[in-house]
């Protein structure tokens, strides 16, 4: 029982990361339709700007903002270089211009700094763990938990209560007819890339705290763990997306104690087996989105 | 207030709507009717920036808008109504409201709330319910509700009777007459055309992409034709 | 028009095998060339890298030009194929050093390269089926981002596997080797996969199978209206390029000698997939392209990345550029060439240009001939199609409530009635593309409720759409082959009138090898009707054919639905707002408003109905509120 609790925190600790960066890809798949491949990519440039800085001989407490900024600026721009060109363009266009944007990026920083995995220190209290009971709870758990539950209330007030969230509402909802209300979509998409580069800076901090390095190719974890989420959740629901990531986080870690010690290492795989099962029998993921189809 | 001139709509290599002529007066209630694929709503689409003219111009209160955006048209003051009501279902009434009054500033928008409320009571009843859950004449009031809170200055509407029951197509045509004697200028779209020419200060009958006939609504009204215009003359 | 996989022996097999011949000819050639020239191992080593490389993608091309699904799985049954090799092929004497513990005591199997080739094959190919499986059961559409997702979600799969059950792969650093002299030494079995490759690659696209599947990824709605399980062609095409994709895996596998995880994810996907689109996914020889181009592409900037290499003199030793080219210049330019490909020119340098379908229009052009009309009526047997108190709700909207019809197979019925009416879900109903709430539908006796789409189409209830859905990027010709094709497998035992008279027939003979989104709405109009009267229809539903069309060619169209259905023998159940088309078209008419038939009678009758009037013309308050309050525009 303290087993299975230790683990079900764990999970959340886990699941939160994936939830806010599966937020971030449900909110730019609203607006565009785009399954964004290169999202993991916010976190690897991210990831150099904190080594940079580490470099600088700055705190964390410096370092983090910095991150969150690095990847709001980040997600700006790659909608300006990539995907403001291809707006409207079919899925499979979309789809590869995200993966082409993912390989652009990693291939830059194996060009233009190293191949090699870059290390930077993790700030102390990390390991630490307290006691509740027989519980023992990591600190790092508990921030985790903390701050993706103070970010998802905040994400919730500002598309909830500002006419921003209610334009990106509405534009997800039918961007033509929000530009019949006056909605500019050139705001709105860079509003909500502005948005999801916050979300994924957020992540990105608890994300490079828990692996202490960066390399060229770290963005592909964090995608995919994003993108899976998303889709566990269904594609274009923001609650499905949350849902979908602590869904993810628990059942990884879940797998992990429960599978036998010779398979596992083979929980990825598992994971990725059972979320292929999923879309087999409900495709449309766990929050169903309704599309009627016109004849 | 507004005036359409040779406007030319394509999809791909298929001509929509040909050399369309239209003006709207301030203060006009002007019909557009004619039966399904005349290219009614495809003039409303490409007066409200939503489809590229392929040739014309579209002349708003003097200043060229043709071919500008829908956003950019309706900060110079031009609202559709759309087809189909096209309301976020997912939002509430009042969400919807404020998402229709997005370029008004926020003192303003309090103000077209309480006006709105005031002005559509069944709305007023359901103003925290998500609008999926309204029935057809609600959401259609919704619509319009919606595009009045831009405070336009012209109205557009894509058929808003459509898909109503007759009691609510009643309800549909006594709004559009309680906004003309209101003074505000209005360009409606109706399948109903009886109806329509009932309620329009002028309307233009639109037939295979073409403007076909004009006049005052008491003027069609009583052409005999006016039938066969509608749903299969014009080359007998 | 045969009935069997390959409609036109000429056209479909000879000619495609001459193509993939010329390619093949001119891949290996430029590759002999090249290292003959520099005449250095590495070149020669480059050049097999491209062959194998070339197979690899010429498979995918099977799967991803054909259905116009973005697959990255296709490196992970690469890597299944490839592992599933390396373990049968390795000598056992090696195995046992390597995997002394791999399960099913594989660790002691001796089976020979060119057996081990086969079985891994089989067995992707096994996998492969359950894969299409799930992408059938996720509904697979082209483009579709579901099906993309799990093609990602195998790939991953297969790379955690590799890395983690090192019993069997030899895990994440060491991998799978095979001893030096028990390596691929020659070039002939590679030469051998790439021809084979590339004409069943060929012969695929000619084929029934790949046709259909064509079709589905232009327009699947109105592939399953024309008879179409795209699901079943997605499969073959899976199945099909899986083959090609093992048998490049393992070849590659024996010509490195080796295989580690990292041989076949990311890196390789991004390969394979950038040479594949700088072509052109939709052709075979944009495959090639892409493979030849990317391939040079690919070895400038490797000797760019370089210390000391000189273009025509020109050194970049030491230049001031020298930091820019590092040996990661490669991942750069791939990188860079998809994202530029994806913006300026998704479909390719050549789009779905194909060297022997050129080669047969050079030679074949003014040699085919205008065919005969011929416009008697077809004797066909009686059909009756009955329809009865269809109701159809979407959420709260009551788009049809006891609606009904008969016809039969020897009159054109009529059905008018103001937009909202539910005319077109009436159709959509008929022909599968809408379950009814309630009621019932039959042809000929047959209860047809619940049948699928492409079924309904088999039986004979073929429609138009009235947004038209015509399968864009193929020619007229390619449009109503099509619908032969599905026809001569299950209409036979209807007169089948030839492609090429019903293109006649719909004057659209001389646009006949224009690609259908080039024609004018009229010809595209008219094409859609060839298109369904090509599927020998018991039924013809056409949705608002006039929809836009002018006076003039609204009165054309009269005659010309009228010739279409003789010729095929087809009763006609057609949609329109133009009371002249209608009436003068119908036979009987009935009349639709709010979901329900309010007359019913010759057109005549219906025209002086005053109700039919009052619904046109809205004198809606006059009338009494009965059914529902609300109504689903259609």
């Amino acid at each position: 029982m303290t087993e299975f609790l230790q683990n079900l925190i764990d999970g959340f600790g886990r699941g939160s990361i994936y939830a806010l960066l599966a937020l971030g890809v449900a909110v730019i798949f609203g607006v565009m339709h785009l399954l964004n491949f290169a999202h993991g990519e916010l976190i690897t440039v991210s990831g150099y700007v904190a080594f940079w800085s580490f470099g600088q001989g700055w705190s964390w407490w410096l370092v983090a903002p910095l991150v969150i900024v690095t990847s709001i600026v980040t997600s700006l721009v790659i909608e300006r270089v990539a995907f403001s060109r291809v707006r409207g363009a079919s899925d499979f266009t979309l789809l590869l211009t995200s993966f082409g944007v993912h390989f652009v990026v990693s291939a830059a920083f194996l060009m233009f700094v190293s191949a090699s995995v870059r290390t930077f220190p993790r700030p102390g209290w990390v390991a630490n763990t307290y006691s509740i009971g027989s519980l023992n709870v990591e600190v790092f758990d508990t921030v985790v938990i903390v701050v993706t539950i103070i970010t998802l209330i905040a994400t919730t007030v500002i598309l909830q209560r500002t006419m921003f969230g209610l334009a990106l509402r509405a534009a997800a909802a039918d961007f033509d007819t929000a530009r019949l209300m006056g909605i500019r979509s050139d705001s709105v998409i860079r509003g909500a890339f502005a948005l999801s580069g916050h979300l994924a800076g957020i992540a990105g901090v608890f994300w490079l705290i828990r692996a202490g390095s960066t390399d060229p190719s770290a963005g592909i974890d964090p995608m995919l763990k994003g993108v899976l989420a998303a889709l566990i959740g269904g594609l274009g629901s923001l609650r499905g997306a949350v849902l979908g990531g602590i869904a993810l986080g628990l059942a990884e870690v879940l797998l992990r104690s429960w599978l036998p010690d010779g398979v596992a290492s083979l929980t990825e795989g598992v994971v990725f087996a059972m979320i292929a099962l999923l879309f087999i029998f409900r495709p449309q993921g766990l929050i169903t989105v309704a599309h009627a189809e016109r004849v | 207030m507004l005036e359409v001139a040779g406007l030319t709509t394509r999809y791909g290599e298929i001509s929509a709507l040909r050399d369309a002529e239209l003006s709207v007066g301030s203060g006009e209630v002007v019909g557009l009717i004619g039966p399904n694929g005349a290219g009614k709503t495809t003039l409303l689409g490409t007066i409200a920036g939503l489809l590229p003219p392929a040739a014309g111009t579209v002349t708003f209160n003097g200043d060229d808008i043709t071919g500008a955006a829908p956003e950019r048209l309706l900060r110079a003051g031009l609202a559709l109504v759309p087809e189909h009501r096209r309301i976020f279902v997912d939002l509430t009434v009042e969400e919807n409201l404020k998402v229709g009054g997005v370029t008004v500033p926020a003192a303003d928008r309090a103000e077209l709330l309480a006006e709105m409320a005031e002005r559509f009571p069944v709305l007023k009843e359901k103003w925290t319910t998500a609008a999926g859950y309204l029935s057809g004449g609600e959401a259609q009031q919704l619509a319009i509700a919606r595009a009045l809170m831009s405070r336009p200055r012209l109205l557009m509407m894509d058929e808003p009777s459509l898909g109503l029951a007759p009691l609510l197509v009643d309800m549909v045509f006594d709004l559009i007459t309680s906004l003309r004697d209101a003074g505000r200028t209005l360009l409606v779209v109706e399948q109903n055309a009886s109806r329509m020419l009932e309620v329009a200060d002028r309307a233009y009958v639109l037939r295979s992409g073409e403007v076909v006939a004009t006049g005052t609504g008491e003027e069609l009204r009583s052409d005999e034709d006016l039938f066969a215009t509608f749903v299969g003359g014009g080359h007998q | 028009m045969g009935n069997g996989l390959f409609p036109d022996l000429r056209r479909d097999v000879g000619f495609p095998f001459g193509g993939a011949l010329a390619l093949f000819i001119v891949l290996v050639g430029a590759g002999l060339l090249y290292q003959t020239i520099l005449g250095t191992g590495s070149a020669e080593r480059l050049v097999t890298v491209m062959l194998i490389d070339a197979i690899v993608v010429v498979g995918i091309q099977i799967y991803v030009g054909n259905t116009g699904i973005l697959s990255f799985g296709h490196i992970g049954f690469a890597a299944i194929a490839g592992y599933a090799f390396a373990v049968l092929a390795i000598p056992s004497s090696q195995k046992l050093q390597q995997i002394p513990d791999a399960p099913l005591g594989l660790a002691d199997t001796d089976l020979g390269p060119w057996l081990a080739l086969l079985i891994a094959t089989l067995f992707t190919v096994a996998v492969a089926f359950i894969v299409g499986v799930g992408l059938a059961r996720s509904g697979a559409e082209s483009g579709g981002v579901a099906a993309t997702v799990i093609t990602l979600a195998l790939l991953f799969v297969t790379h955690e596997v590799a890395r983690n059950w090192p019993e069997l792969t030899g895990g994440d650093r060491a991998g799978l080797s095979f001893q030096v002299g028990g390596r691929l030494d020659g070039r002939l079995p590679i030469y051998l996969a790439l021809l084979g490759s590339l004409i069943l690659a060929r012969l695929y696209a000619q084929s029934r199978s790949g046709r259909l599947a064509v079709a589905a990824r232009e327009d699947n709605l109105a592939a399953r209206a024309m008879g179409i399980n795209p699901l079943v062609q997605q499969m073959a095409a899976l199945l099909a390029s899986v083959v090609v994709v093992s048998v490049g895996a393992g070849l590659r596998v024996y010509a490195d000698g080796s295989i580690l995880p990292s041989d076949f994810f990311f890196d390789y996907a991004l390969l394979t997939l950038v040479m594949l689109i700088v072509g052109g996914r939709n052709s075979v020889t944009g495959a090639v392209l892409g493979v030849a181009v990317m391939t040079a592409a690919r070895e400038l900037a490797r000797r760019l990345g370089q210390d000391g290499f000189e273009i025509f003199g020109l050194g970049l030793d030491s230049a001031p550029l020298d930091w820019i080219f590092r040996e990661n210049l490669q991942t750069v330019v791939l990188g860079l060439s998809m994202l530029g490909f994806m913006i300026w020119r998704p479909l390719g340098l050549i789009d779905d240009w194909e060297l022997d379908k050129w080669a047969l229009r050079l030679l074949g052009r003014g040699t085919d001939t205008r065919p005969e009309g011929d416009l008697e009526r077809q004797d066909t047997p009686a059909t009756t199609l009955e329809a009865a108190d269809i109701d159809v709700r979407f959420g709260g909207f009551q788009a049809l409530s006891g609606a009904g019809i008969t016809a039969t197979g020897d009159e054109i019925v009529g059905i008018i009635g103001p937009n909202g009416a539910g005319k077109t879900t009436f159709v959509n109903v008929i022909t599968g593309m809408v379950t009814p709430t309630a009621g019932r539908f039959s042809l000929d006796g047959r209860d047809l409720v619940g049948v699928p789409a492409f079924e309904l189409s088999r039986l004979g209830l073929v429609r138009t759409f009235q947004n038209l859905r015509l399968f864009n990027a193929l020619t007229v010709r390619e449009n109503v082959e099509i619908a032969a094709l599905v026809a001569a497998a299950h209409r036979a035992d209807r007169p089948l009138r030839s492609s090429d008279a019903l293109i006649a027939q719909a004057g659209l003979w001389d646009h006949r090898d224009r690609r259908a989104r080039e024609l004018d709405y009229g010809n595209s109009r008219r094409l859609e009707l060839a298109r369904a009267a090509a599927m020998a229809p018991a039924f013809l539903f056409l949705d608002e054919p006039t929809s836009g069309m002018s006076d003039t060619e609204s009165v054309a169209m009269i005659e010309q639905v009228r010739n279409m259905a003789d010729t095929v023998g087809a009763g006609v159940v057609v949609i329109d707002h133009d009371l002249n088309f209608i009436t003068g078209i119908s036979d009987r008419i009935y009349a639709l408003d709010q979901g329900q038939v309010i007359a019913a009678g010759t057109p005549a009758e219906v025209q002086a109905n005053p109700a039919v009037q009052a619904a046109y013309l809205g004198s809606a308050a006059d009338r009494v509120a009965v059914g529902p309050t609300d109504n689903e525009p259609d």
